[in-house]
């Protein structure tokens, strides 16, 4: 089997792997963080603590999935709020952990409503043997408004806060911003100028899963109310990496430390997290999902990857394709590139067809004898909606033009990945 | 006659095809598919990685414990085995685990990579007759362990039943060749076209090396008495292996009758059939409550057309008629035929091999001879006769060597 070295240093700890569990339901106590770190992960964020006076009182259920056709866990929704132990137990098992694990890392995840508190806060988990702090200023289901979302959307008070946890402890720290904004540059600009080390991202999305047509509520029903609270999982990736991305370019902020949130499942989906500026990463859904065990094939596809690309250290990955998203006023629009019908492995559905009609530019025409699409090239604007609706990838990129009065060699042209699978 | 039918294996899956099966996949805790593996393959594990798309895993787990992946893959009995314990059964139908494990054993072959890599040398040598899949199986783990392996083969080419047995639409000849060389690669010599006791002596062998492995397997066909000397009668040894040789160009009558009931009489059954044989009628001696042929073989022979009459036994011959007898009831059959292909088990040669067998399988339970140093594996030790089995009974009598001659244990 293959053994490649994962580790990478962030913020001046030295993970062993970049796979982290995530501040939520899946580090609640000892027990669970020693089963993560016994199968492999290399660092867990402990589930938030609050200050002593916060009392947790959860509702019964609190989670719901989105699912589209067979598919479950699209996306998960969850109304879990901080951690929901004494503060003494909290910090007792973060010393254990650090005593039984002296090798992973344990990142201690705090919130509190005051200055005081953050500070205060900062101090116990420190003295508990923490190798770092994540200031939770994200969660959007908490039932005080002084804590969460509410306060990382807020710049000045990010700043605040950054500057109480740095007076209670010289841990670097991490600031984990929430994606209920328009722009995170402003809240993770305030969170550096606070003192912060690095920037985790993103929190939940806040959401509405699914309405219950005969209650008349959303999902999960509590006594026939529900809230909008948290969105994680699959569907998220995509608004974590656009996140993380305008993090990566904006001035000011530039090689920011980042540890990626959002939707991690696979090797892949760690590679993208790292390709895009995540040096650590970190994951709940999948674990509530399918337990700590997906960590085994997260870091052998990694190596695999790894070795396939050249590459000896983890860290000559990070942020690689930073500099090739750009404004989409700077895109080649020069060309067009026309589909490609791969006739050995088109079954003739007409899949491609209904798309191509009724959600593009009428480019296929259909062959009712022979059951086969034909692509008129004089009507294609090259959009590949066909391709992406083949359910047997029949459709691949075929020939590239130059639009009409541009300049440009086509065979210059660069679009086809290599990967096979 | 076309050869087509003969020569082609079903396609596999796409990357499309094995992610909807393995998302089927419950992904169990504890999973009984992985305890249901007689070679202790991993499938839960190795399905699991396909789901999280990491396939290149996935032919670790496969291919570092069993030398023989892709073959397993396409003749594993897995019915029998790990499909028969998943627990997806209790919603609709398991998952098609020999499938999955076609799609990743073809990736791994695709993508060129090298998992099995062979140990540092102890400076020990030994010798393994025969090269079927015990023997194979063997020489890799012993290779891993850092022993010298030299395989003696006498035919002209490795993988015995592999080779010469399975037909071409269940077991493409590439893909033995391809698992065979990889073998090679690792460091395993084989001496073709070399027979025990007329090109070297046992005891030559004995003196050579620190132990040897008996792996011959039964690869002589039974007969019948009443068959002995006709012209139209054939075993299934000689048959399969005849067409498999000749791609499966063979002159056939319109009308076989063949006698038998299990995988391998299948595999003739079928065979006949893709050949474009019009009749085959199949005599078999168990009904078919008490069939002894997998599942899949059976609903195979019976897609292709084949006729088969359970129950019945061959009583006895007038010219080129058989008439067979019903075991239980009174019922006669009298069936003219072109040929006889006798599928009705096989034996073991052990000629000139030094070694104590009956009925074509050691005396007493395990790897050891009464000569310490020598050892058996494969069909002619007791347990399990099909190519799953033969792996594992390959890796132990491996480990049982190693750990007499004192290298490394396997832990």
């Amino acid at each position: 089997m293959i053994n490649k070295d994962l580790s990478i240093d962030f913020l001046g700890v030295h993970f062993e792997n970049p796979f982290c569990l995530s501040s939520s339901p899946v580090g609640n106590c000892y027990e669970m963080c020693a089963k993560a770190f016994d199968e492999g992960w290399g660092g867990i964020v402990f589930k938030t603590i609050g200050p002593e006076d916060f009392k947790v009182d959860e509702v019964s259920p609190r989670f719901d999935e989105l699912t589209k056709e067979g598919t479950p866990f699209v996306a998960f929704k969850n109304m879990e709020q901080i951690a929901e132990h004494p503060l003494d137990q909290n910090l007792a098992d973060l010393k254990k952990l650090k005593e039984n694990y002296p090798n992973k890392v344990v990142i201690a995840s705090i919130m509190g409503p005051t200055e005081k508190d953050w500070e205060e806060l900062a101090r116990l988990v420190t003295e508990a043997g923490a190798d770092m702090i994540e200031m939770n200023l994200s969660c959007p289901q908490m039932t005080s408004h002084a804590m969460g979302s509410d306060v990382g959307s807020n710049p000045p008070l990010v700043k605040k806060y950054c500057e109480a946890v740095k007076r209670g402890s010289s841990l670097p720290m991490m600031a984990k911003m929430t994606p209920n904004i328009t722009d995170m540059v402003p809240a993770a600009k305030a969170a550096m100028a606070g003192g912060a080390d690095g920037i985790a991202t993103i929190n939940t999305v806040k959401s509405i899963s699914n309405v219950d047509l005969e209650k008349k509520t959303a999902l999960p029903i509590v006594n026939g109310k529900s809230s909008i609270s948290g969105l994680s999982g699959k569907a998220v990736k995509p608004i974590a990496l656009r996140f993380i991305q305008q993090l990566r370019v904006a001035a000011g902020l530039e090689q920011l430390p980042i540890s990626g949130i959002g939707g991690i499942e696979t090797w892949e989906d760690a590679v993208e997290f790292i390709l895009m500026g995540s040096t650590t990463l970190q994951v709940t859904t999948a674990v509530m999902q399918y337990g700590y065990r997906i960590v085994e094939d997260m870091k052998n596809g990694l190596m695999h990857y790894m070795e396939e690309q050249g590459v000896e250290h983890l860290s000559e990955l990070v942020g690689l394709a930073n500099k090739n998203i750009v404004p989409a006023e700077d895109l080649d629009r020069n060309y067009k590139m026309y589909p490609e019908i791969d006739w050995d492995k088109c079954i003739g559905c007409g899949r491609c067809f209904i798309s191509c009609y009724d959600g593009a530019h009428q480019a296929i025409s259909w062959d009712e004898k022979t059951r086969r699409p034909s692509i008129d090239t004089s009507k294609c604007v090259g959009c590949h909606l066909c391709a992406l609706v083949c359910p047997v990838h029949a459709i691949h990129p075929g020939k590239i033009v130059m639009k009409e009065g541009r300049e440009g060699d086509p065979s210059k042209v660069d679009v086809v990945s290599q990967r096979l699978y | 006659m076309t050869t087509k039918d003969y020569q082609t294996e079903p396609q596999g899956y796409t990357m499309t095809t094995v992610m909807e099966e393995a998302a089927r996949c419950l992904l169990c805790h504890d999973a009984p598919c992985s305890k249901a593996c007689p070679a202790h393959t991993d499938p839960a594990k190795f399905i699991r990685s396909v789901r999280f798309r990491n396939v290149k895993g996935a032919a670790e787990t496969i291919r570092e414990n069993n030398a023989l992946g892709a073959i397993c893959a396409r003749v594993c009995p897995t019915e029998k085995y790990c499909e028969l314990a998943c627990s997806r059964s209790g919603i609709d139908v398991p998952i098609d685990i020999g499938g999955i494990q076609r799609y990743v054993t073809d990736f791994e072959q695709a993508a060129d990579m090298h998992i099995l890599k062979k140990g540092n040398s102890n400076g020990m040598h030994i010798a393994i007759v025969g090269s079927g899949p015990s023997g194979l199986q063997a020489a890799v783990t012993l290779l891993e362990k850092g022993y010298g392996v030299n395989i003696y083969e006498r035919s002209a080419k490795a993988g015995g039943y592999l080779t010469y047995g399975i037909p071409e639409y269940r077991l493409p000849s590439n893909i033995v060749d391809y698992e065979i060389q990889r073998i090679l690669d690792l460091g395993a010599e084989i001496h073709y076209n070399t027979t025990i006791g007329k090109d070297i002596t046992m005891n030559q062998l004995k003196a050579d090396n620190d132990a040897v492995i008996v792996a011959i397997g039964a690869s002589e066909s039974k007969m019948l008495p009443m068959f002995e000397g006709q012209d139209n009668v054939e075993t299934a040894v000689s048959f399969l292996a005849r067409a498999k040789e000749n791609k499966g160009n063979l002159d056939l009558p319109d009308n076989v009758v063949v006698v038998g009931g299990g995988d391998v009489a299948m595999d003739v059954v079928t065979t006949l059939k893709k050949l474009d044989v019009k009749h085959v009628t199949d005599c078999v001696y168990e009904e078919f409550s008490e069939f002894k042929a997998s599942k899949k073989e059976l609903a195979g022979a019976e897609a292709e057309g084949v006729t088969i009459l359970d129950g019945y036994v061959p009583d006895h011959i007038e010219g080129n008629t058989v008439v067979f007898k019903h075991r239980h009831i009174d019922s006669q059959l009298a069936i003219k035929t072109d040929k006889v292909i006798l599928a009705i088990g096989q034996d073991t040669n052990a000629k000139n091999l030094g070694i104590r067998l009956e009925h074509g399988e050691a005396p007493s339970a395990g790897y050891r001879t009464h000569d310490s140093k020598v050892f058996i594996t494969g069909d002619i030790a007791q347990g399990d006769k099909t190519v799953v089995y033969a792996v594992q009974k390959g890796k132990e009598v491996a480990d049982e060597i190693d750990a007499i001659l004192g290298g490394k244990q396997n832990d």
